[in-house]
């Protein structure tokens, strides 16, 4: 008797939770029309709750930016065109690039219906400029290093006066990530303390104005205004109510839960997902897409590239250019792109994504296709050209033996550049010619007679990243060196790669901006900003984790410092800093970026895509602003 | 009175100090770290912005003042004792200008909550059902010893992983993530809350009840041979007296130890679980705090963590007296 109470006492208390939820539907955390909201995958997780100040230096800009705030001008990375924001003509400088003059759109209007005009961009300006707690994206620093004065011309015009020539000041206006936020000068200027001021109530330049927010920061959702025909957005698609009438951005977390919020009708784009997951998802969800309609499905065109970097600093044989090559020309790229990476991201030879714009300014640019197609390097006393150009139909190939359908274009379209031949022996040849030796085994050994051993380092959560670094280690392992795959926590890999404590790593960069202009990359790796490791490697404020000091790189950056980012002096001084840096292998650059950014077109369609490609479909960015609006609804 | 100096006294003593060392190594253990959260936050500030290198030193300098982190080590330590002992944690690295109080105040509910309730059902639950499988061998308590012995030793995350996949995607029933609708205490919240905690709860239940379960009847086979159960046994004193009494109470020394250790840890948070099911508790908090290298809000967590354990234990030393008899007369 005992017995059976004390059972059915625990049956009953296990069940005792179901009882309270039966009643409950699962589902989104807003009581809006599916219809009326389009639900997008949040990066992150807001620690900020219920605080909209997108100038304090805080981690809360992504989304946000592109759906409330404006800016001047958005460097689209698809096609690398400036955008209009709150300014539609390019700035104006004078000769010696001591003053820039701004003419601002006319037909703005803040969501209180104040007009948007020169005051507020002056006002934004100098409040950023004397306020240093307002320092989100550096442009406090900025101003503080640069300005002289900001004065309005008339109502749509401002000028900037400078203090020395800088030929991108605008820049700190152009929104690759973001561009300066413009401030409402009517509401702002009454109010005291605008470091602490939490912007809840608006008024807001953007097509959405926050309305609720997940205490916990899982989600927040955004309204459409009421005016959407005053915002930029609705004006560059010509359509006086463009976009959804709410946003949500919600954070599910890993690659598995978006897929199964998509599937059950919860989430309408996603960020990015690993292949596997994707592949599951196009499984399970016909209207699910990402760019392709076919492989390589995923989107190509974000400016960023995988590579493998050197730290030239602590360890002797990275300096060795031979080693360099050797260890370039012992890996096979065809099977990296396909076996590692799935086959869905261009392949690069320099650290240039292979954009449209990108890859007609580099990679299809008769200079460098002359010069690449014709490169020699020096294989022990005899020339050798190390360029393979039939890389991308190779991979092209591979893809039709899985039984890929592919998009209608050109190989190099779709999988990029030619790359380094695969070609272990004349690998070989560079490293004997250099004093390594190999054994019976195949192995090698240093010219001092110990192991050529190295480990590479790499973030797992950085996926791409750590498969190159996995293909890496693997091919360099059966080539007979001993070489360790070190997968770290990506703080602890950005610690290391701080200061200095690696010998190779996967990272991840661009030399150059959508745009093409490549200084305000490059200049990091001018030897003025080189400290020796263990010394954090931006300890005066430039420098990378290479700690790479080479005059001739100084030289063209310097040259670079006064040309205006379309000089076509800039792009000649550009190219001849990668075949200089080609020439020497400094870094192996692998594969552009690639991000399964995909839309489900249950509810709205209408996105970028291939078909579509008018603009990025990176909608984190703040230009991402764009196709969010450009959205159509398939009335639920 | 000899109580106090000989039991208590020394006890309370040995709390302070856990609780000032533990506190001190929390402090140096993030400073010796190579994670810089100087650098973390720059990189996340200028994230693909064009800045002149001037411009981040500029940046850097202010980064250093906003969070405190001026000054030696020593001149920081001395300065967070300071803070501490005004209530105040600092700010939040990577959610400044919060502060580490309320992002703790926000979470520590949830975490709490869950974990209060799991944990004591757990208990209460294992230790009924084992004692009663180490009284009562037989066929069904065979068949429940049976299953707590497979899903004891699986590890957490699959088991937490197959429900998510079971009740989220094939049986779409409940949320992905933490949806909690209205003000505390308000029907509506209340029940999204249950909704949305359902599937943490049970998981971490089930967890923590095969472990409680196993426990308890291991021990209560063990004492079922011991002199005096045999003897009383022999006595015909009824099953009722015996295994309350003689069994059930004899097990619960280390018993009560578990329970207040647990209930101590729960000021850690459960990680795992937060991040599977995206509840928004410490553990989540301090998962984020970690790859962001916000040294405060990991002291904050940590600080709590030690408090809750360092108590715990205290509160268990103190209660054993009152437990087991034996302890009075030692």
């Amino acid at each position: 008797m005992i017995r059976k109470s004390v059972f059915v006492l625990i049956a009953l208390l296990m069940l005792v939770p179901s009882l309270n939820v039966t009643a409950q539907p699962s589902g989104l955390p807003v009581d809006v029309p599916r219809e009326e909201l389009f639900v997008m995958d949040q990066i992150f997780r807001w620690s900020l709750i219920d605080n909209y100040n997108v100038w304090n230096p805080a981690r809360i800009t992504p989304h946000r930016h592109a759906l409330m705030a404006e800016t001047l001008w958005y460097l689209d990375q698809e096609t690398g065109n400036i955008m209009s924001g709150a300014s539609n003509e390019p700035p104006v400088y004078n000769d010696d690039y001591t003053q820039m003059t701004v003419t601002l759109v006319d037909s703005l209007k803040w969501s209180d219906g104040e007009a948007f005009n020169a005051d507020d961009l002056v006002f934004t300006v100098e409040t950023v400029w004397n306020t240093p707690g307002l320092s989100f994206g550096g442009w406090h620093a900025q101003f503080a290093d640069f300005l002289e004065s900001v004065e309005k011309v008339d109502d749509h015009t401002v000028t900037f006066t400078l203090n020395r020539p800088h030929p991108r000041f605008h820049k700190n206006f152009e929104a690759r990530w973001a561009g300066l936020y413009m401030m409402p000068e009517h509401a702002f200027s009454q109010i005291e303390d605008l470091v602490n001021y939490t912007y809840q109530d608006g008024p807001y330049l953007g097509l959405y104005a926050p309305v609720e927010m997940d205490p916990n920061g899982f989600w927040n959702l955004f309204k459409k205004r009421d005016d959407p025909q005053n915002t930029a957005v609705c004006q560059y698609h010509m359509n006086e109510d463009c976009g959804p009438g709410y946003v949500l951005t919600i954070l599910y977390g890993d690659s598995t839960k978006k897929v199964i919020a998509m599937t059950r009708g919860e989430l309408d784009v996603f960020m990015n997902v690993d292949f596997e997951a994707f592949e599951s998802l196009l499984a399970s969800t016909p209207t699910a897409k990402s760019w392709y309609p076919e492989f390589p499905w995923a989107y190509p065109n974000e400016t960023s590239s995988r590579l493998i970097r050197f730290n030239f600093d602590t360890h002797e044989w990275t300096n060795n250019k031979d080693v360099r090559w050797a260890l370039a020309l012992s890996l096979d790229i065809v099977q990296l792109q396909t076996e590692y990476i799935g086959g869905v991201a261009k392949v690069v030879y320099v650290t240039v994504p292979y954009t449209p714009k990108l890859a007609e300014l580099y990679y299809n640019h008769p200079r460098m296709q002359e010069w690449v197609e014709n490169l020699e390097i020096d294989v022990a006393g005899e020339p050798y050209k190390p360029f393979d150009p039939t890389v991308a139909d190779r991979i092209g190939e591979w893809a039709d033996e899985q039984g890929y359908a592919q998009p209608a274009e050109t190989a190099a379209a779709s999988y990029g550049s030619g790359w380094w031949k695969y070609d272990t022996d004349t690998a070989a040849k560079l490293l004997e010619h250099n004093g390594y030796t190999r054994d019976g085994n195949g192995d090698w050994y240093t010219p001092e007679g110990e192991r050529f051993s190295f480990s590479i380092q790499a973030a797992p959560d950085e996926v791409d990243s750590f498969r190159v670094a996995n293909a890496a280690a693997d091919m360099w392992n059966d080539f007979g060196i001993d070489v360790e795959l070190q997968g770290l926590e990506r703080s602890v890999w950005g610690a290391n790669t701080d200061t200095g404590q690696f010998e190779v790593d996967s990272p991840w960069t661009s030399f150059v901006l959508p745009d093409g202009d490549g200084w305000p990359q490059l200049r990091n790796y001018h030897s003025k900003y080189y400290v020796p490791a263990p010394e954090r490697h931006n300890s005066l404020g430039g420098g990378t984790p290479a700690r790479l000091v080479d005059p001739v790189l100084d030289e063209l950056i310097d040259a670079m410092v006064a040309l205006h980012p379309q000089d076509p002096q800039n792009l000649e001084l550009v190219h001849q800093f990668l075949q200089h840096w080609v020439e020497n292998m400094y870094y192996i650059a692998t594969v552009s970026f690639k991000k399964f950014v995909t839309w489900n077109e249950l509810y709205w369609t209408n996105p970028p895509s291939a078909g579509n490609d008018v603009y990025m479909p990176l909608y984190w960015f703040q230009g991402g602003r764009f196709s969010i609006g450009g959205l159509e609804s398939l009335g639920g | 009175m000899t109580l106090l100096r000989q039991f208590i006294l020394p006890r309370l003593l040995q709390w302070v100090i856990v609780i000032v060392v533990g506190i001190t190594i929390t402090f140096l253990i993030p400073r010796l770290s190579p994670v810089n959260p100087i650098q973390q936050a720059l990189a996340r500030l200028t994230q693909f912005a064009t800045l002149e290198p001037e411009a981040v030193l500029q940046l850097r300098e202010q980064l250093m003042a906003n969070y405190g982190l001026e000054g030696s080590i020593v001149e920081q330590y001395f300065r967070f004792w300071g803070n501490l002992l005004g209530g105040d944690l600092g700010p939040s690295f990577g959610a400044f200008p919060q502060r580490v109080n309320d992002l703790i105040g926000r979470a520590l509910p949830y975490t709490v909550a869950l974990l209060t309730f799991t944990t004591i059902m757990g208990w209460i639950i294992g230790i009924i059902v084992g004692t009663l499988a180490a009284y009562y061998p037989g066929r069904l308590t065979n068949l429940v010893a049976g299953v707590m012995i497979v899903v004891y030793p699986v590890p957490y995350f699959i088991i937490a992983f197959i429900f998510l996949m079971a009740f989220t995607y094939y049986i779409p029933f409940f949320p992905l993530i933490g949806v909690f609708r209205g003000e505390p205490f308000e029907a509506e919240f209340i029940t999204s809350y249950l909704h949305s905690t359902f599937l943490p709860a049970v998981t971490l239940l089930i967890t923590g009840l095969s472990f409680r379960f196993i426990m308890a009847r291991a021990l209560g086979t063990a004492e079922l041979s011991s002199d005096h159960v045999q003897y009383a046994t022999m006595a015909g004193l009824p099953d009722n007296r015996l295994m309350y009494s003689y069994v059930a109470r004899n097990t619960m020394l280390p018993q009560v130890t578990d329970l207040g250790l647990s209930m101590g840890s729960i000021f850690s948070g459960t990680l795992i679980t937060e991040a599977v099911f995206g509840y928004p508790g410490l553990g989540d908090l301090l998962l984020q705090a970690i790859y962001q290298a916000d040294y405060n809000v990991v002291m904050g967590i940590t600080l709590l963590s030690i408090v809750g354990i360092a108590t715990a234990s205290l509160i268990v030393d103190l209660s054993y007296p009152l437990v087991d008899p034996r302890v009075r007369y030692r």
